[in-house]
């Protein structure tokens, strides 16, 4: 009773500060464009995020400023962007938690689309084909008879890893993706490891091997393990990319 | 210009347009899928809580049933959903879940034996069948008999999304990203594919298709105040109202949703008052099971939401900054539950209000949530009016949700109907659809998607798109809300009518190649007010309360004038949208208007209902088993794509026969 | 049929990282095995000269063969080749990887993105350093004992050498220790989260620890080389070592 009596509302505090951006800014489809920074100022509002924040820079000062924002609540990985150098979702970063100076650049190792927009759905698009990260099977399902049972722990342990929206910020703090673009990266290693362990999927060792068991696939990454640590969804990326090291090592000599 | 020739043009990459597709594919046809965001971004990946079907594995859902699932989907429809459809909806939906099982869906198991939860604010001890160990469990949600809602934590949405567009690319269909379609072709009432932006480029394109699909979900993003995400503005059913042909179905039934984070308005799944969580006001009393003893937190959602706003109008709302809100109290339902079942829920409280939910109570109030309205299509899925446009999902108004959908109805239908729409579309390539466009009807239609978008350029204009579309979300949230009462839906289509007519002079300053947000920005505003508009006149119009459409001055469910669904069309050149209506047949219903069983108890009946009760009731007193009753009553399988129309398999009903 | 074409065969890429891991593995706990034993001087010149004598097989043939520590300095320098080899595929080959590289780790500051370039560069200047250290000891296996050393170290000037390969080594080594656990997931124990913060606890620990060691153990062979400079080239006798050898003798009658 007492203690959420005192609960007031949880947002910040104005603190009225005014926030100096300076955005990356170029449109590759224009000829006249040059990359460069561009400075804008905003005053800090209450509880206001990065979405707020761009949106209104646009409507009042930007009007051709390019952003990519969907959810705006963190869940559909459309808007990370390196924020202060770091990768990260903009939709859900919190104005108040930066210093007064923030420099936003669009997301490195993706084709730009313009400004702060880049293509991470092609990427992604490519990611899936190269590694098929789609189940296997050879049977056909009868879909009106009673589903194959499945024991509740793995539904969840897959589910663990699915949890990836693709938002790209691994292969942005990775520094192996960024030299190497053919690097399938944490985010490709991750998901296949999520069909590695789901028993609908029947592909043998040898198959995944034929995918990833290279340089470009689980034997390119040098455990820099910035994309477990960039990781907006926190999934454990060094243990999976283990995980799948430890089993293409073990299909690789056999 | 470039041209690109196929065969079903699928606009929108959400569950909906995904499974269509994969249905038409596997026909043997060749489907091709627009999309504003790669589909995996689609706002079907939003969806937390879950997806209904009638499994029946799990103790609180065992012997749940097609029957149940049908009854409870009408009621919360408040008899305003067409019955045949509910009916195709509720038989296929247990296949849905089953193929996307099969297709990698990490569906939440049952685990054998007791297991503690919460119901009513109290712990119990549920106890689960050794026979339904590993099948896929379900969850409570609001306005439900059994719990049906089957879920995969707090992530249906996106496994279910990640899975369907996985078996897309698995299946070779192309994909054609940041794409919009901003007005359909069509020549002699038959729609002919679309005209469509590309937003890396800038260009315009044209898509021609024998047959067209639109599945470009809801358009929440008319109000202020959304759960929806940027992109739900609604451009695709626009584009078909545009037509001047097909016509939008019921576009008043806008659903509240009663938990949105204050001020925010991010979701927070049903899920948490299914599993348990409460409802508090100020100071901290759990108010529902005063207004509603029996389903308390968990009656429709637009009962809790009315509820919740009359319960702050009466001056028991938390005051703060932003306004009034109350609470939701999921902290009964202890850590280990939120951080397995409920993390998104955590996620979204930390990072978008710095609390921690296994702690802190969170403000929430409801916020527009689903479009039960859209482009009006038959059970096939195919426009009446205008041949060769289907729609499929939130788009659409095929009409299984009349005014009022229920939770974990929605991803239901949008696989449901992509599965049922998909087959209907092969079968109407394989015996009528052509593609018969003449290129004077093309490039007329071309000039004039140009002359609209140069219009944003001339210089006599002065007015900024972004102001007008917030101007818009306003009078929505403000006006068009979940209260609604006549003076104040007159206020509100005259200040959209004034909205519209500024929108026709924004000014676009920024004429550099590429996709140009504000140009984007111009013509989606034009297009959102064509909508406003459809839902204010609809409301306004609508002289009754039904579902989540809610008068003051008419408090009371009037079947005996309004038992009917509402048509919006847009004629070519006019400024308002005209508005007649399609009635309902009591006669034909499987279930009789009543009482929903939540809400309120007072309406006006139909002079039909007595008869077409006293019918169904001497069928339901035979001794017959109830498909046959339900045969007698309704037919519906005939409506079915033969694929679907086998019995769901259910272990209840195998062990108990 | 392991080591058939790995460069070509499709098993390549997996022998050759494991071949990488299990190269540095051994040569990073034989650095820490050898640590501990140059720091022998630590307790005297006496336990230094025994550990030396051990290692020429003294113990064991009765005699001291130097020709065994060559072979062993032989093994471990092709460890070490093998090992640079495969490490360097990692380096930036380009001068645009470089740029990338740089502009990557200086926008991002996350320490082990940092940490790998360091073992970039330490294993780099480990390549020169190692080396030189290594040839000596191969061309002059019979040189090492406790003045033999000291006077290297301080009379042939080797000091400065040693106090780089000090650092560099142990940085490289214990980074690599680290990386190659979490490469392959071992010991990360049940939240594997909380297993990498201990790890990076542990890594840093050892590290200093084995910085202090070999920082005094360099002190005491330039001491040591220091006062023997005059008599630099001299050989150290024990002065119990006779006994000792006989008393050992005399216990295997
Ligand atoms: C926060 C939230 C939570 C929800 N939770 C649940 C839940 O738990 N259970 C439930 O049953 N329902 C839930 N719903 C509702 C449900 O998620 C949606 O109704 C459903 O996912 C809509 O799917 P769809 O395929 O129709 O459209 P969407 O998934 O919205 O997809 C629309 C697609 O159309 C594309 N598109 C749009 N316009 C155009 C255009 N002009 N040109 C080209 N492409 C276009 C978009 O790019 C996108 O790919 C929730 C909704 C929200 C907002
Ligand atoms: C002499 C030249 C050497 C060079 C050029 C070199 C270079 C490298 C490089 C670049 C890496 C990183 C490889 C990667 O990220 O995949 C590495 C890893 C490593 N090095 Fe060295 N190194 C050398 C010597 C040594 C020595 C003497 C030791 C022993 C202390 C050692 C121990 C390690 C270990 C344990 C790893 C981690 C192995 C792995 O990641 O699989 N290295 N080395
Ligand atoms: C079989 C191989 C090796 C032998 C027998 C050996 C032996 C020795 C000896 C006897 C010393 C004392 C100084 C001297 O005599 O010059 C020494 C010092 C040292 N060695 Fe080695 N070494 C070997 C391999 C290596 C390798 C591979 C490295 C690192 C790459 C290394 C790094 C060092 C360092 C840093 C010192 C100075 C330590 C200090 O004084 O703190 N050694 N080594
Ligand atoms: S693994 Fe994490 S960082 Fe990488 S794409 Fe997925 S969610 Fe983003
Ligand atoms: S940052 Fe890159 S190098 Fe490996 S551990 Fe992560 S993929
Ligand atoms: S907008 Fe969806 S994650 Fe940020």
């Amino acid at each position: 009773m007492n203690a959420a009596n005192q609960q007031s509302i949880p947002v910040k505090v104005s603190t009225a500060r005014t926030i100096e951006f300076a955005i990356f800014r170029h449109n590759p489809y224009d000829d006249t464009s040059e990359p460069h920074f561009e400075h804008y100022e905003l005053e800090e509002a209450d509880s206001m995020t990065l979405f707020i924040a761009l949106n209104e820079i646009r409507a009042k000062q930007a009007p051709s400023l390019q952003f990519d924002f969907v959810c705006r609540a963190g869940i559909c990985g459309s808007c990370a962007m390196l924020i202060n150098g770091r990768p990260g979702l903009a939709c859900r970063t919190l104005v108040s938690q930066l210093p007064a100076k923030v420099t936003l650049m669009p997301l490195p190792g993706f084709e730009l689309i313009g400004d702060l927009s880049v293509n991470t759905g092609k990427w992604m698009h490519g990611m899936s084909e190269r590694l098929q990260t789609w189940i296997h099977s050879s049977e056909d399902t009868n879909i009106d008879a009673i589903e194959a049972k499945m024991a509740p722990e793995k539904a969840e342990q897959i589910y663990e890893l699915e949890r990836c929206i693709e938002c790209g910020c691994c292969i942005a703090g990775c520094g192996t993706a960024q030299m190497r673009p053919e690097f399938v990266g944490a985010v490709g290693l991750n998901q296949l490891a999520r069909f590695k362990i789901d028993p609908r999927d029947n592909r043998t060792d040898a198959q995944f091997y034929e995918v990833v068991g290279n340089e470009d696939g689980v034997f390119g990454c040098m455990t820099m393990l910035g994309c477990e640590d960039f990781c907006p969804k926190e999934l454990p990326l060094a243990q999976q990319i283990a995980y799948m090291r430890r089993a293409m090592a073990v299909a690789g000599v056999n | 210009m470039q041209t690109i020739v196929t065969d079903a043009l699928i606009i929108g990459g959400g569950l909906a347009g995904l499974r269509a597709a994969i249905g038409v594919k596997r026909r043997g046809f060749t489907p091709l899928i627009l999309s504003l965001v790669p589909p995996k971004r689609s706002h079907s990946a939003a969806a937390q809580g879950g997806m209904q079907a009638s499994l029946g594995n799990s103790a609180k859902g065992w012997g749940d049933n097609e029957d149940v699932h049908f009854a409870d989907t009408i009621r919360g429809s408040d008899w305003g959903a067409d019955q045949v459809v509910a009916r195709m909806f509720v038989h296929t939906a247990p296949k849905a879940v089953r193929e996307l099982a099969a297709w990698g869906v990490p569906w939440n198991r049952v685990q054998k034996g007791d297991h503690k939860s919460v119901i009513n604010g109290e712990e119990v001890t549920i106890t689960e069948r050794d026979e339904s160990h590993g099948l896929i469990t379900a969850r409570n949600f609001g306005g439900t008999a059994k719990w049906r809602t089957n879920y995969v934590a707090d992530g249906t949405g996106h496994s279910m999304l990640y899975t369907m567009s996985n078996q897309a690319i698995a299946e070779g269909i192309e994909v054609h990203e940041r794409m919009e379609a901003i007005a359909l072709l069509h020549d002699n009432g038959r729609c002919q594919g679309a005209i469509v932006r590309n937003l890396i480029t800038g260009e315009l394109m044209v898509y021609l298709a024998k047959v067209t699909c639109i599945a470009t979900g809801g358009f929440g993003r008319i109000y202020r105040v959304s759960t929806n995400a940027v992109i739900n503005q609604g451009i695709g059913t626009a584009i078909a109202l545009e037509t001047g042909i097909a016509k939008l179905g019921n576009m008043e039934a806008v659903q509240f949703h009663p938990t949105g984070i204050f001020p925010a308005g991010i979701l927070v799944t049903e899920g948490c008052r299914g599993d348990g969580g409460l409802l508090l006001d100020a100071k901290e009393h759990r108010f529902m099971p005063d207004y509603e003893p029996e389903k308390r937190e968990l009656a429709s959602r637009d009962v809790v939401s009315r509820w919740m706003e009359t319960h702050i109008r009466n001056g028991h709302g938390v005051q703060s900054r932003f306004g009034e809100h109350l609470w939701l109290d999921i902290r009964l339902l202890g850590k280990k539950h939120i951080n397995s079942k409920l993390r998104e829920v955590k996620e979204i409280c930390q990072y978008f209000l710095g609390v921690d939910p296994t702690e802190s109570l969170i403000p929430v109030r409801p916020a527009q949530h689903y479009s039960m309205g859209g482009i009006r299509t038959d059970y096939r899925g195919e426009s009446p009016t205008l041949k060769g446009l289907f729609a499929a999902g939130e788009a659409a108004c095929w009409d299984m949700h009349g005014f009022n959908r229920l939770g974990g109805n929605s991803v239901a239908e949008t696989v449901v109907a992509g599965m049922i729409v998909g087959e209907f579309m092969a079968d109407s390539l394989t015996t009528e659809a052509t593609l018969a466009i003449s290129s004077t009807a093309i490039d007329s239609q071309v000039n004039e998607v140009r002359d609209e978008l140069a219009s944003f350029q001339r210089s006599e204009n002065n007015e900024n798109a972004w102001q007008i579309i917030e101007a818009m979300q306003s009078v929505m949230t403000d006006k068009v809300g979940i209260f609604r009462h006549g003076e104040q839906l007159a206020e509100a289509v005259t200040e959209l009518q004034s909205l519209y007519e500024r929108a026709g002079r924004i000014k676009v300053s920024d004429t550099s190649r590429g996709v140009n947000p504000e140009l984007c920005a111009a013509y989606r505003a034009k297009k959102m007010l064509k909508l406003s508009l459809c839902v204010a006149s609809g409301a306004l119009a609508r002289e009754e309360s039904r579902g989540a459409h809610s008068r003051e001055d008419f408090p009371l469910r009037d079947d005996k004038h309004w038992l009917k669904r509402t048509l919006s069309s847009w004629p070519t050149d006019a400024s308002s949208p005209s508005i007649d209506y399609e009635p309902l047949d009591v006669k034909a219903m499987e279930l009789p208007p009543g009482w929903r069983g939540y809400g309120g108890k007072e309406r006006i009946d139909h002079p039909d209902t007595p008869a077409r009760q006293a019918e169904v009731d001497n069928v339901q007193a035979s001794a017959e088993d109830r498909f046959a009753k339900q045969q007698q009553l309704m037919p519906f399988t005939e409506c079915l794509p033969a694929p679907f129309r086998g019995r769901n398999g259910r272990l209840s009903e195998e062990l108990e026969s | 049929m392991l080591f058939k074409n790995p460069l070509s065969s499709p098993r390549g890429p997996a022998v050759m990282d494991m071949l990488q891991s299990v190269s540095g593995l051994i040569l990073a706990l034989f650095m820490w095995a050898h640590m501990f034993m140059v720091s022998s001087i630590l307790l005297g010149n006496d336990a230094m000269y025994w550990v030396t004598k051990m290692f020429e097989g003294e113990p064991i043939f009765g005699k001291g063969y130097p020709i065994l520590v060559s072979l062993f300095a032989l093994f471990i320098l092709s460890l070490v080749v093998l090992h640079a080899f495969l490490a360097m595929r990692k380096f930036p080959a380009t001068h645009r990887q470089y740029r990338t590289l740089h502009n990557h780790l200086g926008g991002i500051r996350h320490t082990d993105s940092y940490l790998w370039y360091v073992q970039v560069i330490t294993g780099f200047a480990l390549f020169f350093l190692a080396s030189v250290h290594l040839y000596q000891l191969i061309m002059h296996p019979a040189d090492i004992g406790p003045y033999a050393s000291s006077d290297r170290v301080w009379t042939g000037r080797m000091w400065p050498l040693y106090l780089m390969l000090l650092f560099v080594v142990e940085l490289h080594g214990g980074i690599g220790l680290y990386r190659v656990l979490v490469k392959w997931g071992w010991f990360m124990g049940k939240d594997p989260k909380v297993g990498r913060k201990r790890l990076t606890i542990a890594k840093w620990v050892l590290t200093l620890f084995f910085l202090v060691l070999g920082s005094l153990t360099l002190a005491a062979y330039m001491k040591v080389g220091y006062e023997h400079q005059d008599r630099a080239g001299e050989r150290y006798h024990p002065a119990e070592y006779s006994q000792l050898h006989s008393a050992s003798q005399g216990e295997n009658d």
